[in-house]
């Protein structure tokens, strides 16, 4: 039973699903601050050569996250930079970040002398548990039959939802997502509140890349993550901007991902379709989820941060 | 520092300079505040009065002087200090979050109550203050569910919930209606006797006489006075105000009016909330008439504005220019068919504020000659048209290139309004025309205003200023939640009159 | 109690050299970056370089490289620019691109080989804009009729339209591939009647036919009563519908515009260069290089030639470090740098950053609060 292809595409689809979990949760904590950040991409693979990189030379998986989650962090933090400082385009900003990650995580996968393209991980991260409950028909594999960084990343965006919905500083977060100069005037300083959210993101973004080089596809290779940077800036707009939705929502994509899998072994005629097309699901997914959901004025009303990337020029001093 | 008394000043400001961009808004200016006083600031707009406070509340900072803080010097560096010391302003422009709830927002910024946020004893917290100060608001209410009156509760329940000793009013009345004026005044001198500070900030002679222990004077940025209010004569204190007995144009004998060449009948116009914000407006404007509309802001002036000029859809009615009918017109069929328009955003809607004041000053004229040919621009018109409506419209601050953003305030109106003008319009619409100007730039735009009267144009003034009205309008109207309440000669206007009509007539009521 | 601290306020006006000397600092600053980074890994930054600027201007032979890399960029960037200038996101210019070199090779194998190049040329180059403007529209559409959010639906098609290129070649026998190989799937040659006339080595007279085209989109966006407009409805919505303006179509051209431009990017490869619907030949981020043109250019058409020429000569060098065992991703770090500062310099051409006593022109008072 726990061979059925059901089975096998949920519980390959959660496996899928966690980094975009990682991203999506961190670019859902960005965007409340008021910043887009269209550099996931970049963020995750710098996440995911650095990642693989500590692991690879310390041989502990735990260094490995944390140097990810440092890299992910830093390369954000130039973005808070231009927009929060310079107050110049997001758009662009985001998009440099993209660009000069995916560049650089190539580039470091590939320089030096001994370089890490091609090799394999020196650990990768295994299920917490085997055998007993993680053998139990459809609930073992599906609940018990997963690595730590899958539950981790239900306690992040658990952890996130708290705090955006019922702490201070999570008021503070939506306040100045909301109306900067408001929030300012009530004493929350904006830029701060940016910066570290900003880097925050970036650093889930981080961990969201060392997922799919620790654990998804362990050896080195120039483009480990496909395009997961991109799909979570769509799965933040499908979650409306809500950290428990986008659990649910990096499930469905990872699904998406895996169908084409799935049909190969169905057998005719579903083997028949070009694995191409099925390629498109998820993107296809995200441009209707898009115009179904967000048109118009929907847009405010699902949760989206009516400040987002519009730099805010506090009053002047 | 101190009072007579011994006992410290809540604030002393010495010397204080503060310029933007090269202008001095506030020029050596000293200004004294006792504990348990309601002080006001008087001063005509552009006085300085709103940047004396934001450096109080700390959102600006002084480029020179000095600030002395319950008898020490402080300075706060942003409102956060300020607000930490106990110093609050509650904005013109109300600084509510408007996607969270009233509790939210008192509780925003306030982060000594440890991590978590309790909604419910947030809740209480709120409806024990409002019970208290009579500013009963519901907490749970998100803010834009609220009234502008109500926002303003907020704002000050936002002030009180973190204790704050001093409190600044910027033009705290000019929302609202005056039975809410005389709540906040009550409410004003509650604070005051558990001796708490308030400044309060206006431009209205009788608003100052009733509320404040004192009052200073701004005029041109500078301190010209401080007086006690017990002892103030109201028109000495218009003199210092104005600094010389300055007569702004007014109209003259009205010529006779000509055919009616705006008509407007039985209009109605939603809001952005799908409410009817505009209720069944019929009016006439003639050539070479000037009709004003006075009312409370809010009551449906925006919408039937843009409903008259076509940016907004008219759900019922009719308007007619020169006897055409142009309900279902474009905006830009009703340009040319003569309707001019000066909204009262003047960079967010009536002018590009990246584009160069040549350029804006060709915004709806630039589809035929002599800004084009065929499809093609002419750029030596552009050029030559500019420079020729800069030099008669006295255009102020242009260079090549400019964006037109960087102009102030006044020279953005002048320039709005030259637009208009040149156009030749049979019908111009005006929505406070000389909010935020000063006594020069005013000058020239009532000016304007009156020469258009004298060419012939129907215009409609639609403005919340009352002396405006009185001066150039014909004929007054008053709008009260979008409905027109009254309408009279302005020989026959009294200020109390139009402000009962402003204020629905309730006062009747409750008398 | 005096502030020291520096002033940071608009500037309104640059000056000419420094909007020339911001990009060009860009620049250097990358090379800096992508220097410590080479050096880091035991690379001779100046010996990269070096090869670099060899392998991209050393010889006539690179030379006529360079350009040929540099022709779709200058419709990428332009495509990018307009859509910018009228603050249209339009981040889908790698599947416009694609769609249209999808268009040009799909007319081209249409028509076969009956016909002149001079009705298959003009054939595959307009092919190639419909192909661009096609793919705009299903973002432009949404966003002009629906509100939609053009960042995302662009970007999702971006990669729909990758893959839809792997399908026509890799997941089907579709008339774009090549039936004649039969052991790696590859674009079926279009005739050669659509084929772009060489001049100099390899580079085709597609160069000429780019630079008319930036200098087309220049003349429209600045000289006519639409590009009037356009600029009015991207500097204020609110202003542009008060002057009568209508600016869901002024978007809709924009955004079709800007798709057009890409497709003809996508068109010019096909028939220049490649020769076919060829996805390893094609799919080598065009598009997203155009951003970084239109960027580094200032969103100024003009500029955007000798930009891309620039970013032509650095994707045209990727091979040449391979041969000397240095990562070609070397460029794209360079490029994404190259981006950052040029979005980074943009802050120092707005502002001007002085002392608090040094007063200046008088020019704004308090700022409008209403």
């Amino acid at each position: 039973m726990n061979d059925s292809q059901l089975v096998l595409t949920l519980v390959a689809a959660i496996g899928l699903g966690t980094p975009l979990i990682f991203a999506t949760v961190g670019e859902i904590i960005t965007e409340r601050s008021g910043i887009l950040n269209l550099g996931v991409q970049g963020m995750m693979l710098i996440g995911a050569v650095s990642g693989f990189w500590a692991t690879f030379t310390t041989g502990s998986l735990l260094l490995g996250v944390i140097v990810a989650v440092i890299a992910g962090a830093a390369l954000s933090w130039l973005h808070a930079f231009t927009s929060v400082t310079l107050r110049v385009n997001q758009i662009v900003s985001g998009l440099a970040l993209a660009i000069f990650g995916t560049g650089l995580a190539s580039f470091l996968g590939r320089a030096g002398s001994n370089p890490l393209v091609g090799n394999p991980s020196r650990k990768v991260f295994e299920p917490l548990i085997t055998g007993g409950i993680a053998e139990w028909p459809v609930v073992g594999p599906l609940i018990f039959g997963h690595d730590i960084l899958v539950y981790l990343s239900i306690i992040v965006a658990g952890v996130a939802s708290y705090y955006l919905f019922h702490t201070r500083m999570g008021l503070s977060l939506r306040a100045v997502g909301e109306d900067p100069a408001s929030a300012e005037s009530a004493g929350v300083n904006v830029s701060r509140v940016r910066y570290i959210h900003v880097m925050v993101g970036g650093a889930l973004a981080g961990a969201g890349g060392a997922y799919f080089s620790l654990a998804l596809t362990p050896t080195w290779q120039d483009d480990p993550i496909g395009a997961a940077g991109w799909i979570a800036i769509a799965l933040v707009i499908l979650a409306s901007w809500r950290p428990w939705r986008a659990v649910f929502a990096a499930y469905l994509f990872g699904a998406a991902e895996r169908v084409q899998f799935t049909l190969q072994t169905l057998g005719d005629p579903w083997s028949n379709i070009p694995s191409t097309l099925l390629a498109m699901l998820p993107f296809i997914l995200a441009i209707i989820a898009m115009i179904v959901l967000t048109s118009g004025k929907r847009a405010r009303l699902l949760g989206a941060p009516a400040a987002l990337a519009i730099p805010y020029f506090r009053e002047q001093r | 520092m101190s009072t007579s008394n011994g006992e410290p000043l809540a604030v002393e400001l010495r010397n204080v300079d503060k310029a933007f961009y090269g202008v001095k808004a506030n020029d050596n200016v000293s200004f004294e505040l006792a504990r348990g006083e309601v002080h006001a600031l008087l001063g005509e707009n552009g006085a300085g009065k709103s940047t004396l406070c934001s450096i109080l509340a700390g959102l600006y900072r002084p480029d020179a002087g000095e600030m002395w803080f319950e008898g020490k010097p402080a300075l706060f560096k942003t409102p956060k200090d300020a607000l930490a010391a106990g110093v609050g302003m509650v904005y013109q422009h109300f600084r509510l979050v408007s996607n969270l709830t009233v509790a939210e927002n008192l509780a925003l910024g306030h982060h000594d109550q440890g991590v978590r946020l309790d909604q419910k004893e947030l809740a209480r917290a709120a409806e024990e203050l409002g019970e208290r100060y009579d500013l009963a608001v519901d907490p749970t209410a998100r803010i834009w569910q609220l009234s502008v009156g109500e926002q303003q509760r907020v704002e000050i329940l936002k002030l009180l919930y973190r204790d704050a000793k001093i409190l600044i009013l910027d033009e705290p009345t000019a929302v609202l209606t005056p039975q809410e004026g005389q709540a906040l005044f009550k409410t004003m001198r509650q604070l005051a006797g558990e001796g708490r500070s308030i400044i309060f900030v206006s431009h209205k002679l009788d608003e100052v006489k009733q509320v404040s222990d004192r009052v200073t004077v701004l005029r041109n940025g500078k301190t010209v006075g401080g007086v006690a209010t017990k002892d103030a004569d109201a028109r000495e204190l218009a003199r210092m105000m104005v600094g010389r007995d300055l007569e702004l144009p007014t109209r003259s004998a009205s010529a006779p009016p000509g055919e009616v060449m705006f008509s407007v009948s039985d209009v109605r116009v939603l809001s952005d909330r799908g409410l009817e914000a505009v209720r069944g407006v019929s009016f006439e404007v003639r050539a070479g008439e000037i009709v004003g509309i006075a009312g409370v802001s809010g009551n449906g002036q925006r919408e039937l504005a843009q409903g008259l000029v076509g940016l907004r859809r008219l759900t019922a009615g009719r308007v007619e220019i020169d006897g055409e009918d142009v309900t279902s017109d474009t905006v830009l069929e009703r340009i040319d068919k003569g309707l001019a328009y000066v909204p009262q955003s003047r960079l967010g809607m009536g002018l590009a504020p990246g584009l160069t004041t040549e350029e804006n000053l060709a915004l709806k004229a630039f589809r035929r000659p002599p800004y084009s040919r065929g499809r093609t621009l002419v750029a030596s018109a552009f050029r030559d048209e500019g420079a020729r409506q800069i030099e008669q419209y006295d255009i102020r601050g242009v260079r090549p290139g400019l964006p037109i953003r960087l102009l102030s305030g006044g020279n953005l109106q002048k320039a709005l309004l030259a637009r208009e003008v040149e156009l030749e319009p049979k019908v111009l619409i005006l929505r406070s025309p000389t909010r935020g100007l000063d006594v020069g730039a005013t000058e020239a735009v009532r000016n304007q205003i009156l020469a258009e009267g004298v060419r012939g144009t129907a215009v409609l003034l639609i403005s919340e200023d009352l002396d405006e009205l009185m001066a150039l309008a014909d004929r007054l109207l008053v709008i009260y939640e979008g409905e027109i309440v009254g309408e009279m000669q302005t020989e026959e206007a009294t200020s109390e009159r139009l402000g009962l009509l402003m204020a629905g007539q309730r006062v009747e009521e409750s008398a | 109690m005096s502030t020291r601290r520096l002033i940071v306020e608009p500037r309104g006006l640059a000056s000419t050299r420094l909007k020339l000397l911001v990009p060009v600092a860009s620049v250097i600053a990358a090379l800096i970056v992508a220097g410590i980074f080479l050096l880091l890994t035991g690379e001779s930054p100046v010996e990269v370089y070096a090869k670099m600027l060899d392998a991209s201007f050393g010889s006539q032979r690179g030379i006529a490289e360079t350009m040929i890399s540099a022709t779709p960029l200058i419709l990428t960037g332009v495509a990018a620019a307009i859509a910018f200038k009228m603050q249209v996101w339009n981040i889908g210019g790698e599947g416009q691109f694609l769609m249209g070199a999808i268009f040009s090779a799909g007319i081209a194998i249409w028509l076969g080989d009956g016909f002149p190049a001079t009705v298959m040329i003009p054939a595959v180059v307009i092919a190639g804009g419909l192909g661009g403007a096609f793919w705009a529209a299903v973002s432009a559409i949404p966003r002009v009729y629906l509100g939609t959010n053009e960042i995302i639906t662009t970007l999702m098609l971006n990669f729909i339209a990758i893959n839809f290129v792997n399908f026509l070649i890799f997941g089907s026998s579709s008339p774009w591939r090549d039936s004649a190989v039969a052991t790696f799937p590859t674009g079926r040659p279009i005739p050669d009647a659509a084929r772009l006339p060489e001049f100099f080595f390899r580079l085709d007279v597609g160069i000429f036919i780019a630079i008319v085209l930036a200098i087309i989109a220049w003349y429209l966006m600045g000289k006519t009563r639409w590009g009037f407009a356009v600029r009015v409805a991207g500097d204020s919505t609110d202003t542009a519908r008060y002057a009568g303006i209508s600016v869901p179509r002024k978007i809709l051209g924009v955004f079709l515009l800007s798709g057009a431009f890409a497709g003809f990017a996508g068109g010019l490869f096909v028939s220049g260069p490649v020769g076919a619907l060829d996805p390893r030949s094609l799919i080598l981020n065009l598009g997203f290089t155009g951003i970084i043109v239109a960027a580094l250019a200032r969103l100024n058409l003009i500029a955007i030639i000798p930009v891309a020429v620039l970013m032509g000569a650095l994707n045209n060098s990727g091979p040449a470090l391979q041969s000397i065992g240095v990562p070609t991703a070397t460029v794209s770090m360079l490029q994404g740098a190259i981006l950052l500062f040029a979005v980074a310099g943009e802050f120092l051409i707005e502002n001007r950053i002085r002392r608090p006593e040094s007063v200046t022109v008088a020019a704004n008072p308090e700022p409008e609060t209403a």
